[in-house]
């Protein structure tokens, strides 16, 4: 797995731009499923049919990851950003961008003391090494994501976009090893959720599901003075109760935690302070669907170097293919 | 109908948003007792179904009163101790002395615990401490607790509903079991009297959490009308008159950009020809209501808000005149038994209002 865990993290793909993502996961789970689509926002729907009396599941992790969209350039052929999605303003001064052609820009505070006492955006610059306004000016209005190369270490890898491309890995492994199932089930690789969950509200639409789960980061409260909560890296997936944009359908989380203790897979429980997942816009699809998440813990998120823990991986895998192998009942 | 009772017990049943079983029982029977049919929808919001007498295809109206309730969740557990966030938006300088009920493997009274102001310093002591620095204590050793309490299960204010003179109730999520209550009022004065459209009674699920109930029941049922019942801020020391409304002066009805002008004024007309005490509420900016989903679901749905005004909002001490909850009632039933098959015409812009002079 960690080979595709470092073709899709240093793949570019930020919300808006996730053709070249798509086509990446495309190619992995075409043989894989029974049914292969992309919706007008741009989700890729690969459907499993079971062998029938079982529940419309969909499973749903984000190919989209965070970044920038070129807002100016200036007469030098310096750019000028916005931010797409929720960014860590001081862990990008000194990091380097990347267009969809694949050229690199350089990130560069205009005055390092007035940026460490006050970062914004506004006072940060990209440099793509051009010598004049002519060479820049294409850029204007591209996307960027963060260039940073996976970095395997050991029990724990490092990546930038691991939120959620490594929700994207469980989604594509947890496909190739389910064999048999009574459901039909709905692997989502949903666009724009760095920007409002938005594939995942068009997704969920459209497959109409009877119940859905969301794969995504979390944070974790293992690092020094973090602030108090309990998940941490290694201890199991994270089977979420309860973020700032939803509560889990009490259903959903039980049949989650009944399924880890029956097939002796390590879990633990997710009360996170803020942050939300697509399952919050499942949850108020239609006339609303019962919904869930199973989270990875995840280490400096929305910075370049997200930190995963490869055992909370395999065991979220094997979650949610224990989950599918049996009859759903809420 | 007695409601003080039904009060007591809407008050005093845990249902903190997105667990409302506790509740949703008691709704379901209490308004079964005159719908022809009740469920719950996948969110959870309880839906009672009370035929009109209209033939077929009748318009609906559907009445939404969130059950939910705000509460804590534990975050974390820690030397014996339960770390916590807020599910919707307790006042948090109130939770400290307050007992508690974490709804674990059993329920366990807990009280959050404060530092003694003896040993703080001169800062901290001038200042609300901040909730994630407050910790539920149950009493239970540090070997124990994981055994009883786990990170996930809710925590409920441990209140009784408390009757005050001058016909004053407080308690707990009386935001807003009183709008249960007051549709339950409806419901029984609908059993007396003949109507012709469709009543949807909604309990909606998740309001205090971003209205979810609401949004997937209206979506569901797609209703030919909606109103929105909830509570307003009542007028008590220190608040300001503009924003406020006595309690014990009957109902409000919500003015501006989320309510329709014809529905407001139809119930204008029905609260003074029963001689009621009512108050326009003025919000010009769209509020956090159930009324705001309901209004943009599916095509639209023309709604309106009718509030009751309640002191000490989002604390365990919630306070409310009975007498506005009957009131209430009784204006929903007297407007509903009024709806006739021309009132939606009424409500079309270009045919209704233009032209409306009666």
């Amino acid at each position: 797995m960690k080979d595709l865990m470092k073709r899709l993290t240093e793949a570019y793909g930020p919300s808006g731009d996730e053709e070249q993502i798509r086509d990446l996961i495309r190619a992995e789970v075409e043989s894989l499923a029974d049914e292969l689509r992309v919706d007008t926002l741009g989700n890729l729907i690969a459907a499993k049919k079971g062998q029938g009396g079982g529940k419309r599941v969909m499973l749903a992790a984000h190919m989209d990851e965070i970044g920038l969209i070129i807002s100016y350039v200036d007469e030098k052929g310096f750019l000028r950003a916005q931010p797409i999605g929720g960014l860590d303003l001081t862990t990008l001064a000194g990091g380097r961008i990347v267009f969809s052609d694949g050229a690199v820009g350089v990130i560069a505070p205009e005055n390092r003391e007035d940026f460490r006492k006050e970062p914004e955006l506004s006072k940060l610059y990209i440099d793509v090494g051009a010598t004049s306004y002519d060479e820049a000016k294409g850029r204007l209005g591209q996307p960027a994501g963060f260039l940073r190369p996976f970095v395997d270490l050991g029990k724990r890898v490092v990546a930038k976009a691991f939120d959620d491309r490594i929700g994207c890995v469980v989604l594509i492994e947890t496909l190739r090893r389910l064999q048999d199932t009574p459901h039909e089930v709905y692997f989502v690789f949903s666009v724009q959720e760095e920007v409002g969950l938005r594939g995942a509200r068009t997704g969920a639409y459209g497959v109409d599901p009877e119940i859905g789960i969301a794969v995504d980061i979390t944070a974790s409260g293992d690092t020094p003075e973090a602030r108090k909560m309990a998940m941490k890296l290694g201890a199991g997936p994270c089977i979420k109760v309860r973020d700032s944009g939803m509560l889990a359908h009490p259903g959903v989380k039980d049949l989650l935690i009944e399924t880890a203790e029956a097939r002796e897979i390590p879990y633990q429980l997710e009360v996170l302070a803020a942050g939300s997942t697509d399952a919050a816009a499942i949850q108020l699809s239609r006339s609303g669907v019962p919904a869930g998440c199973v989270s990875v813990a995840c280490r400096y998120y929305h910075t370049p170097s997200e930190m995963v823990d490869v055992d909370d991986v395999e065991n979220t895998v094997r979650l949610l293919v224990a989950l599918l192998e049996e009859p759903i009942e809420l | 109908m007695d409601i003080v009772p039904l009060l007591k017990s809407l008050s005093e049943a845990p249902g903190v948003s997105g667990y409302e079983h506790q509740v949703r029982e008691i709704v379901l029977a209490e308004f079964g007792r005159h719908a022809d049919e009740t469920w719950s929808d996948p969110l959870g919001s309880v839906i009672a179904l009370k035929r009109g007498t209209a033939a077929e295809p009748r318009p609906a109206i559907m009445l939404a009163t969130h059950m939910d309730e705000i509460g804590l969740i534990v975050s974390e557990i820690e030397k014996g101790f339960l770390h916590f966030e807020m599910v919707g938006g307790y006042d948090g300088r109130v939770l400290i002395g307050q007992e508690v009920v974490v709804h674990g493997r059993a329920d366990l009274t807990g009280i959050v615990g404060s530092r003694p102001p003896h040993v703080l310093s001169a800062s901290e002591r001038d200042k609300p401490i901040p909730y994630d620095k407050l910790l539920i204590d149950v009493g239970l050793d540090p070997d124990e607790l994981p055994n009883l309490v786990r990170v996930g299960d809710l925590v409920t204010m441990k209140s009784s509903l408390t009757e005050l003179k001058g016909g004053l109730a407080a308690g707990k999520a009386l935001d807003n079991r009183v709008s249960v209550a007051a549709a339950a009022v409806c419901l029984e004065e609908l059993a007396r009297v003949r109507h012709l459209w469709d009543v949807y009674a909604v309990a909606t699920a998740q309001e205090e959490t971003g209205l979810k109930g609401a949004i997937t029941s209206a979506f569901g049922l797609w209703p030919d009308v909606a109103i929105a019942i909830d509570v307003t801020w009542a007028t008590q020391p220190g608040t300001q008159d503009e924003y406020t409304f006595d309690l014990g002066s009957g109902p409000t009805i919500g003015h501006g950009p989320n309510f329709h002008p014809k529905l407001n004024k139809s119930l204008e007309d029905t609260a003074q020809s029963l001689e009621m005490s009512y108050h326009l509420e003025p919000a010009a900016r769209v509020g956090g209501t159930d009324a705001v989903a309901l209004q943009t679901t599916r095509e639209g749905i023309p709604t309106a808000l009718l509030s009751i005004p309640l002191r000490n909002m989002h604390t365990p001490v919630e306070t409310v005149s009975v007498k506005d909850i009957e009131r209430t009632g009784r204006l929903l039933a007297a407007f509903i038994a009024g709806l006739d098959e021309s009132f939606l015409d009424s409500l079309v812009w270009d045919l209704g209002l233009d032209a409306d002079d009666d």
